[in-house]
């Protein structure tokens, strides 16, 4: 999902960055009420973030279509940490990671908001929605994983259909998500496994940090 | 996790020695619009590409082994703290 530089238009860039920076400047508030009243909030957050770099760089082949990709890590983020605290986690993931070769500097806000907007939201709402439904954390934070990692990759065909191909923006979106589905599935798969694996074990062994963080009261996530 | 890795590197074998490019999809979609798009990408900053593969070997280790450490160093303490207190 990262866009290299070049390939948005100068106008869709801005856009992008626009409404980036407006969940980043709820992010930056969030983290510091967060931090003032919790200690271990830091260095959690600075644990998540490397944790966010990693996966979302780390190309993993898949065989069956003869090429690779890579998850997002950003719903297990945001169920741990927060959903506007893992804008900026993904922001500083972005910018250290187009000298990486990976997306560029002027579509930092594109890619913040495929990876950091639309797959951590999406991914928190559906570990909300879940926890609601009274369905386990691990089959919770597993589906947030598993549709926060497709929709990233759906939303960043829409951002390439709506730049570059503005007179038929759903044929070529539908084309674009053809190109990125058939590898970024069985990822997604992973990113189920992953992101279950890593909440429910941070659910067992410490439920006092989800408690503080992504509180779980009565089988819902207050969303703080 | 010792499960998800060893799938991770049998994916990793198997697509070595179907001799398949294994290219990126980020790079496969993207050219394909750029080329529907006339557009081109360009490098707007110095990265690890300009040098070569060994740049790139160089970067991503260096990337893990400080994020390593970052985990390494905090992930005893947040996630084990109670227990050494207790």
């Amino acid at each position: 999902m990262h866009i290299s530089d070049g390939i948005l238009t100068p106008e869709w860039c801005i856009l992008w960055y626009v409404i980036a920076i407006a969940f980043a400047a709820v992010g930056v508030w969030q983290i510091k009420e967060r931090a003032r009243e919790n200690l271990s909030y830091m260095p959690m957050l600075a644990l998540v973030g490397s944790a966010v770099f990693i996966i979302s760089v780390w190309h993993i082949p898949v065989p069956v279509t003869g090429s690779c990709s890579h998850p997002i890590g950003t719903p297990m983020s945001a169920i741990i940490v927060g959903p506007f605290a893992t804008v900026i986690l993904t922001m500083i993931s972005l910018f250290f990671q187009a000298f990486l070769a990976h997306g560029g500097i002027t579509t930092i806000g594109a890619n913040t908001i495929s990876m950091g907007i639309v797959g951590t939201f999406s991914g928190y709402l559906v570990y909300v929605g879940c926890r609601r439904a009274d369905a386990p954390i691990w089959l919770a934070a597993g589906l947030a994983g598993f549709i926060g990692d497709i929709l990233c990759y759906v939303t960043t065909a829409l951002e390439l259909a709506l730049s570059i191909n503005p007179n038929a923006v759903m044929s070529h979106w539908a084309i674009y998500a053809m190109g990125y589905i058939p590898t970024q599935l069985p990822l997604a798969v992973a990113e189920f496994i992953f992101t279950a694996a890593i909440v429910n074990y941070i659910a067992t062994a410490r439920p006092d940090l989800l408690s503080k963080i992504a509180s779980i009261k009565g089988g819902v996530s207050s969303g703080r | 996790m010792v499960v998800i890795t060893a799938i991770f590197c049998i994916g990793a074998y198997l697509g070595y020695i179907s001799g398949a490019g294994m290219e990126g999809t980020d790079g496969v979609v993207e050219d394909h619009a750029a080329e529907i798009g006339n557009r081109e990408a360009v490098e707007l900053i110095p990265t690890i590409g300009i040098y070569g593969d060994m740049g790139e070997y160089v970067g991503f280790t260096l990337a893990g082994v400080v994020s390593g450490l970052i985990i390494g160093y905090l992930w005893t303490g947040i996630f084990f703290g109670r227990r050494e207190d207790a």
